[in-house]
């Protein structure tokens, strides 16, 4: 078929058989069926039922942990409290060569883990004379002060690998009583509730939370546990044997390999969530623009999947495929 | 929601492993069915367009 045929051909009107066609009809046969399949296999399979992790959970299972990492909220070397926009000023975030995008956004989100992690919840308890001194102590001390009492303590702590018993003695103002404190309300099951305490009706913001969790190992080890990982392709999967996100592969697929695999790597090791975000953004770019990128938007003729599903009318019409 | 099959399906799950690549047997089940259904799709005539097209081909001669 010359070109001219063929777009004589692909500008004729249809002139075979025509048959009415219920789009209503089709779209609630579509819907019935899906739910049907949708009830049946939730009554097969069920939901993942992993048991919540708690503030409770932590100090009781590993108090030392909690403990250190209460100290490092109020020294201020948390990841959160290093961590820049949207939670704070204290690091300048991931970047793209001259794209400071984290930066520009600016801080939305405000959290001083001082007060909000530590300070703060244990101000809304019944306290010991000990801990109200402390708090006392604490609240009438200088930022200088506070400072250097806090790193002094998270410094021993370091030095000892976490071991909170084999801690040197020294001078750290309030700090051990303060932490020592909250990992007694975390112990409790109080602090899950004051930290998700918004002063709202419904509570639904668990952003404290989940940076508090993510300070510590706790929240780590429960990730590494369940094969969740950034760096084990866990953006893919669910907890237990149910499926996960297997369409995610391609954006997991950059986190296992170099240089985005490697943190120390700079640029892009030490920017990889940038990095990758970008790389995907440019993909999904190249997948919209297909119909107009030279080469690409040919596939077709050269792979002719169409062909093998319509194939029934191509060969009922006569049409070959054009030679090369 | 607790499903028939939940208890099995809460427990850990069985990871296939080689060098930097890992996928779950699940997940790996689900790719490999929705490819035989890509699979499947593609090669199966469609039974009701084969009477049409009969139709079709019939009304073409006359």
């Amino acid at each position: 078929m010359s070109t001219a045929e063929k777009e004589i051909f692909d500008a004729a009107p249809w002139k075979g058989k025509t048959k009415k066609y219920d789009f209503v009809r089709e779209g609630v046969i579509a819907v019935v069926v899906v739910t049907v399949l949708a009830i049946f296999f939730s009554l097969l399979f069920g939901s993942p039922d992993e048991p919540p992790l708690t503030f409770k959970g932590w100090a009781v299972s590993n108090s030392d942990n909690f403990y250190a990492t209460a100290v490092q909220e109020l020294a201020g070397t948390s990841g959160t409290a290093t961590y820049g926009a949207p939670y704070n000023e204290n690091g300048d975030g991931l970047n793209i060569g001259p794209l400071w995008m984290q930066r520009w956004a600016g801080v939305t989100r405000p959290i001083d883990t001082v007060n909000d992690f530590v300070i703060a919840p244990l101000s809304t308890q019944i306290m010991s004379s000990d801990i109200a001194n402390a708090l006392a102590a604490w609240k009438a001390a200088s930022d200088s002060q506070k400072t250097t009492w806090a790193t002094s303590y998270d410094d021993a702590i370091t030095k000892v690998e976490g071991k909170i018993s084999d801690v040197a003695a020294g001078d750290y103002g309030p700090v051990p009583v303060l932490a020592q404190g909250l990992t007694e309300m975390a112990k409790g099951g109080a602090l899950d509730a004051a930290l998700l305490s918004q002063g709202g009706f419904f509570q639904t913001d668990n952003t404290k939370q989940i940076l508090f969790f993510g300070d510590g190992s706790y929240l780590d080890d429960a990730g590494t546990a369940a094969n969740l990982q950034g760096g084990t392709w866990g953006m893919m999967n669910e907890t237990g044997r149910y499926p996960g996100q297997a369409w995610l592969w391609l954006y997991s697929f950059w986190y296992q390999i170099p240089p985005f695999n490697n943190e120390e790597s700079k640029p892009i090791g030490a920017n990889a969530d940038a990095y990758i975000m970008g790389l995907m953004g440019l993909l999904t770019l190249g997948l919209i623009l297909i119909p107009v990128i030279p080469g690409i938007k040919t596939l077709p003729m050269r792979i002719p999947i169409h062909r093998g599903i319509w194939s029934q009318y191509y060969k009922s019409q006569g049409i070959k495929r054009r030679k090369k | 929601m607790t499903g028939w099959f939940a208890d099995f399906m809460n427990h850990p799950a069985t990871y296939l492993k080689s060098g930097w690549f890992q996928i779950s047997i699940t997940n790996l089940l689900v790719i490999l069915l929705m490819l035989a259904i890509f699979a499947i799709a593609i090669l199966l005539p469609f039974p009701q367009e084969k009477k049409e097209e009969r139709g079709s081909t019939k009304e073409t001669r006359k």
